[in-house]
């Protein structure tokens, strides 16, 4: 009770705070105290109140500093942009969107200052040396360190698999709110901005919610398998996490800003001319892709060099090898959405004429560099889940991996390839029509490694000893739903069918698809096999089974109807459809399958969450698995390998007699 | 946890191997950030195509130099202190810092006010104007973001900081200062000499 | 072997079973287009391909489950020891590679037979804007807000859009192509079936994108000279009967892409409605009065942001000038007064 108390309380007074702190910048920056749009206010009054939450739980939580420094970072921007144009005499002083846009960009550096993210770099350039943090901090709880500055992998690892799951849930909320509005035809209860607002920000959150998913197996497997006891760069790891939070906050404060009407994919012009939500999605995206970049630093060095002795490329888990594959795609790609992004915003703010037509730019420009990265993304966010199935299918089977080495390599060419397609999103946006053929060539290649895979896959199952835990069950459908998303995208890729396609329901339907099966589905089969390691407690079997069969249930219905829709001619991005299409019905059908979906992602959360605290203690190694983390305890200490391990032998070599994959040290190796 | 784990976790990691870790991440950092310049250069030609605005091309001629020079006495201050020359070391990199300064005043402060891509009436910049200053603002910035580096790399140099062995703060900013002129030397041309130079505010 | 002999067996006749039921299945709506046939052709190929890989993958999956699934008292079994093969590899690569660079040839092949221009096409120019679509037929010097196509005869359409990115799409020709500002794009369709369709822009435009339709009218090719002479003929109101300059003021308002934004039962959409406008008292976004006589109704439509009224954005579009003549004008002005 007394908790709650200092809960409520905190919220009052943050809440309170934030509401006096708005007025009284108003009021510093001339303008009338009250304003007629509630909105900027209701964003900084829940900023501020949640910063009072968390001060009510534990007054030192670096989320919470964090979270000050951004509001803090917000005024100083505001005032500053307001006293150089006062100064420069610029009319008027106050003008919301250069003000804004500075805010956006001192608020994030506010909010990493305050979490502490840069203490140690700031300390360096003074010449002082930082020891390296482990354990929480001094005199607090263990549970402190997953809302502040922790250097960790595993609880980096954590912390990104944990935000990655509220995104999820906030992503999904959007969805299932304009998915009700889509169950019949005619205008319900939403605008049409309000409508284009809540696509766009369903379609960005869910992949900041994947990338956060995706970062968080990378950072706490990615370590342990390869023998290490943390990854390359333990502060730029951290870095890396936190400062994804401010961009996925600016995101989210989109809403409160007008919101943006564009869909995520921002297309120029429109995204020019759009409303002041536009600036914070992208200056959000723009600051979420230093996470990325970030990340994928680190993770490539810690392949490169931190290997196990003994541990050969060849002989390294499968899933590191899609980790590999996904860093080499972030570590390039993301700098052009990031350009192209950052294009938009200095047209906006100076007018600069990149993709305004009547100063010379040119309109396309914006869709190669945005596709050049965002392409490659989706690649970005199947790789590691194609790497999750390929990791538990032969523990499962009792067998080895089939093809070891062309599922390894197959990650490669999926990646590299990936770079080469990117023009078959714009088969009909009027570039060069001698492009678009070249680009049917080498998007069709795509399918080829991504054959291999899945004709490894089930190679690995032929002739195995198959056995059926929740995991197991999620990575089957993993399979089976890919496969539709996969074999959509030919009939997108072959233009004159493309002609048809392009902007409808199908490649709704294709996406979701993919994204379900390279990512929603691996992603819940990799949190409950490694949730006995993480927890150190076993998940409730039967709950996770309901949870996968009404997942998967629903998600065959939604994507199958959305494509269908999309044939009939149904088109994306519409508050608003025609009932003489005859797609009343399958719509219908999506919201319910959709709101399926939900309560069953519901159902495995709470699963997770209650069996975290309550679960039976688990086995050590409940799979049976051969993967070296598997060798410690679970929870994994705090330096996962004291005794640091030689890889003997090959990593699948399941039900073969006598064969080790990892053989433990009792003396200090040196790696090399 | 404590202390003796502490200790066991930083041995396992000598410095050489350190040394060996630090520069891959740099490279791949580097890597990273020739996709975004790459990006840029790619828009320049997709805008101006083969043409580009009258500059003053004297004064790029000159800032070329300087900056190509300025790479010459990072290097020297490199190898100077990996041979624990910490007196010539000092010399070069504070000569770094003064031609990076000087080039940072020949493009922001002299070519931006004398090009010849005004703003129009409403305030708008033609596709000229708007690559012009977001390539050499780009580019600027990371110039600005490497004469800081090497600012703190010589503050701490002059404490004594840098020696024979311990010299990765150096060899880092230096080869950061290496690639942002790299940069310059791909971008020079195709500000200055690359297609037929339209008229002002063409 | 006898495992493999089975499963073969199972996807044989699953997939024959499978892939003639999917042809059955009408996917797309009607072919009102040449263009659809060829299109349509390729997609069914798609189609057959699709369901075969997909038996193919999902039947060795479901075969895997029930046959090598761990029964009881196998709790220590272990599964059969191979780790690859290699001609099999080798084998699945090529064999997916050959196909889908075989579709990807007769993707070309189909693109160079749609996209190929005819001798004796007929060039429409279009115009999209935020949002509605226009139309302009050159050699007959006629505009026009509804877009008329005599059947059997390619057209060219050269496109072209005032604002932010649209994009063509009638889902019963097939083709769509985007159009964008500062650049002209072009895409060709023959129809071949008469009967009424609607574009629908496919591109998110921004507020009215949904509602962003314009409508077609296929017919015969007397019919359409007809139309276009119609056009043609210089016609004033005082022709019409005050009932037809009604008729064709209701024509107009759902042609030119008003009834996206202005609903005529008094309900409310991005504008305000029509029932009851004409002689109403209008309160303005400066919180000045006018009454809505037929002087204020052609200003609104002429110039929409002269007088916005209050608690409506002023995104009127602000070229309707350009493609509504003085008849259309007067029509539409007929018809809001009619509508009491
Ligand atoms: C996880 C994400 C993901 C993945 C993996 C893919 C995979 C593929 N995608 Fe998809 N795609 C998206 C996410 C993804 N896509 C998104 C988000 C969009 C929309 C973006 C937007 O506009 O908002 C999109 C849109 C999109 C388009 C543009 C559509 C349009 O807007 O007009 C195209 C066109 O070519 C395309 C093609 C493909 C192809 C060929 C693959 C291939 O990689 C698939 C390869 C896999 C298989 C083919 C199946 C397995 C293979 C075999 C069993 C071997 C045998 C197969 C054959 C012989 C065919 N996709
Ligand atoms: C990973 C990516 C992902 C995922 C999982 C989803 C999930 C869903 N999507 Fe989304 N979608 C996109 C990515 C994704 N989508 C993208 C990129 C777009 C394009 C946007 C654009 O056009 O710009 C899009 C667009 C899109 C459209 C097209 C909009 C349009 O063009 O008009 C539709 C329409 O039905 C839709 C529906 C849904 C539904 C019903 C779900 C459901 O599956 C959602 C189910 C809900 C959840 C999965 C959340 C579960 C709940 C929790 C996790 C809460 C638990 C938490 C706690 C208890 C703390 N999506
Ligand atoms: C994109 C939406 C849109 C389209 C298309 C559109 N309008 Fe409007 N219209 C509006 C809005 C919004 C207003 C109210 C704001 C204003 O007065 O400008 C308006 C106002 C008007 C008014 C004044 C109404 C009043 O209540 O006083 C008239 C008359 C009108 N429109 C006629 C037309 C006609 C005729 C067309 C088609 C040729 C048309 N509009 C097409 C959005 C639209
Ligand atoms: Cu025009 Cu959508
Ligand atoms: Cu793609």
């Amino acid at each position: 009770m007394k908790l709650g108390g200092r809960l409520l309380l905190g919220l009052i007074i943050g809440v309170v705070a934030g509401a006096v702190l708005y007025t009284v910048m108003r009021i510093i920056l001339g303008m009338p105290a009250w304003a007629a749009n509630p909105w900027p206010m209701v964003a900084l009054a829940l900023t501020t109140g949640s910063i009072g939450l968390l001060w009510g739980i534990e007054p030192s939580l670096g989320l919470a500093r964090g979270l000050m420094g951004m509001v803090a970072g917000f005024v100083v921007g505001l005032l500053v942009t307001y006293v150089i144009r006062l100064v420069l005499g610029m009319d008027p002083a106050w003008k919301p969107e250069p003000a804004w846009v500075v805010g956006a960009v001192l608020g994030s550096l506010g909010f990493l200052l305050g979490v502490g993210v840069m203490t140690d770099w700031l300390r360096w350039t003074r010449g002082e040396k930082t020891p390296e943090q482990h354990g929480p901090p001094k005199g607090k709880p263990a549970w402190v360190r997953y809302f502040g500055a922790d250097q960790n992998h595993k609880v980096i690892g954590v912390q990104y698999t944990v935000t990655g799951i509220l995104l999820l849930g906030a992503a999904g909320t959007f969805a299932m709110i304009f998915r009700t509005e889509l169950t019949n035809p005619g205008m319900d209860f939403l605008s049409a901005d309000l409508f284009n607002t809540f696509i766009s920000i369903h379609g960005i959150v869910m992949i900041a919610s994947i990338l956060m998913g995706i970062g968080g197996l990378m950072n706490y497997l990615v370590p342990l398998m390869l023998g290490a006891n943390d990854m390359a760069f333990p502060r730029l790891n951290s870095f890396g996490f936190w400062v994804a939070v401010p961009g996925a906050i600016l995101i989210l404060m989109a809403l409160f800003f007008g919101g943006w009407n564009t869909g995520w994919t921002g297309y120029a012009p429109l995204s020019v001319r759009g409303p002041l939500g536009i600036d914070f999605f992208m200056i959000g995206v723009f600051i979420f892709g230093f996470s990325s970049i970030l990340g994928a630093v680190n993770l490539i060095t810690t392949v490169l060099t931190m290997r196990a002795p003994g541990m050969s490329m060849f002989r390294m888990p499968i899933f590191v090898w899609a980790a590999l594959a996904t860093s080499l795609i972030q570590l390039t790609g993301t700098q052009f959405i990031g350009l192209s992004f950052l294009m938009v915003v200095l047209e906006r703010l100076f007018h600069m004429g990149f993709y305004e037509p009547s100063l010379g730019g040119k309109v396309l420009l914006f869709q190669h560099l945005f596709w050049f990265y965002s392409h490659p993304a989706v690649y970005i966010f199947i790789l590691p889940g194609l790497g999750i199935i390929s990791e538990l299918l032969p523990v499962f089977a009792r067998k080895p991996l089939f093809g070891y080495k062309w599922i390894a390599l197959s990650s490669m060419a999926i990646a590299i390839l990936g770079f080469l397609v990117w023009a078959h999103h714009m088969f009909t946006s009027g570039m060069s029509a001698s492009l678009r053929v070249p680009f049917m060539y080498s998007t069709m290649l795509v399918a080829v490694p991504t054959g291999v895979k899945f004709f490894s896959w089930l190679g690995t199952m032929w002739r195995g000893k198959l056995s059926f835990p929740t995991p197991m069950l999620f990575v089957l459908t993993s399979i089976a739903v890919f496969l539709i998303g996969g074999l959509t995208g030919p009939p997108l890729a072959t233009v004159p069918t493309d002609l048809h396609l392009h902007d409808s329901y199908y490649v709704v339907g294709h996406f979701h698809a993919t994204m379900f099966g390279g990512f929603v589905f691996p992603f819940f089969a990799a949190l409950y096999f490694w949730f006995p390691k993480i927890t150190g407690r076993m998940y409730n079997e039967r709950l996770g089974k309901i949870h996968w069969f009404f997942q998967t249930v629903g998600f065959y219905t939604m994507s199958l109807y959305m494509m269908r829709a999309g044939l009939l001619g149904m088109r994306r991005r519409l508050v608003d459809y025609d009932p003489a299409l005859g797609v009343a019905g399958f719509h219908h059908v999506i919201t319910m399958a959709g709101w399926l979906i939900f309560l069953s992602v519901v159902v495995g959360v709470l699963n997770l969450a209650w069996s975290a605290r309550r679960g039976p203690v688990a086995a050590l190694n409940p799979w049976e698995s051969r993967s070296p983390e598997w060798l410690l305890p679970s929870p994994v200490p705090e330096h996962n390998y004291e005794e640091p391990f030689e890889v003997v032998g090959e990593p699948y070599d399941y039900g073969i007699p006598d064969s080790v994959y990892v053989r433990m040290h009792s003396e200090p190796a040196r790696a090399g | 946890m404590t202390a003796t784990t502490q200790t066991h976790h930083q041995e396992a990691i000598s410095p050489a191997r350190r040394l060996v870790m630090n520069r891959v991440g740099l490279w791949m950092f580097i890597i990273s950030e020739t996709f975004l310049f790459s990006g840029i250069l790619v828009s320049r030609f997709y805008l101006w195509g083969g043409t580009r605005p009258h500059l003053n091309q004297l004064l790029g001629m000159s800032v070329t130099l300087i900056l190509v020079t300025s790479s010459f006495f990072a290097n020297r201050a490199e190898v100077a202190i990996k041979y624990g020359d910490r007196k010539v070391f000092l010399r070069s990199i504070l000569m770094t810092i003064l031609l990076g300064l000087l080039f940072l005043v020949g493009v922001v402060g002299m070519e931006w006010p004398s090009a010849p891509v005004k703003p129009t009436m409403d305030g708008e910049f033609n596709v000229y104007g708007a690559v012009l200053f977001f390539m050499t603002g780009m580019h600027a910035f990371h110039v600005l973001t490497g004469v800081v580096l090497l600012a703190i790399v010589a503050r701490l140099g002059a404490r004594g900081h840098f020696h024979a062995e311990h010299f990765w703060g150096v060899e880092a900013a230096v080869i950061y200062w290496h690639f942002v002129d790299v940069v310059w030397v791909f971008f020079y041309p195709a500000l200055y000499l690359m297609g037929t130079a339209v008229g002002p505010g063409h | 072997m006898k495992h493999g002999i089975r499963v073969s067996v199972i996807i044989a006749v699953l997939s024959a079973v499978m892939i003639y039921w999917a042809r059955t299945i009408q996917w797309m709506p009607v072919e009102a287009s040449r263009e659809a046939q060829p299109i349509d052709w390729l997609f069914g190929l798609h189609i057959d391909v699709i369901t075969f890989l997909y038996v193919l993958v999902n039947g060795i999956l479901v075969y895997s489950i029930i046959a090598f699934r761990r029964k009881k008292g196998e709790e220590e079994a272990v599964g059969a020891n191979f780790h690859g093969h290699t001609k099999l590899e080798i084998f699945w690569t090529v064999i997916p590679l050959i196909t889908v660079l075989f579709f990807a040839y007769l993707g070309t092949l189909v693109l160079n037979d749609i996209s190929a221009a005819a001798a004796d096409e007929m060039e429409v120019k279009v115009t999209a804007r935020q949002w509605a679509w226009s139309f302009e037929y050159p050699e007959a010097g006629v505009k026009s807000t509804e877009l008329y196509l005599p059947v059997g005869r390619k057209v060219k359409l050269t496109m072209v859009s005032q604002d932010v990115i649209h994009s063509f799409w009638v889902p019963e020709f097939r083709v769509k192509m985007d159009t964008v500002p500062g650049i002209t794009t072009t895409l060709r369709i023959t129809p071949d079936r008469e009967g009424t369709y609607k574009v629908r822009c496919a591109e998110l435009c921004g507020t009215a994108h949904a509602a962003m339709l314009g409508t077609i009218r296929v017919v015969s090719q007397e019919e359409f000279d007809q139309w276009l002479q119609g056009k043609q003929a210089p016609t004033n109101a005082s022709e019409l009967s005050p009932e037809e300059l009604v008729t064709l003021g209701e024509s107009t308002a759902q042609a030119a892409g008003c009834l996206a934004c202005h609903s005529v039962d008094g309900s409310k959409s991005v504008g305000p409605t029509w029932k009851g406008l004409f002689g109403s008292e209008r309160t303005l976004s400066d919180g000045t009065k006018v009454t809505a006589d037929e002087a204020y109704l052609k200003e609104s439509i002429l110039e929409p942001k002269a007088k916005v009224v209050e608690g409506y954005p002023g995104i009127m579009p602000t070229n309707f000038g350009e493609t509504l003549s003085e008849l259309d004008i007067q029509a539409l002005i007929a018809y809001i007064r009619s509508l009491k």
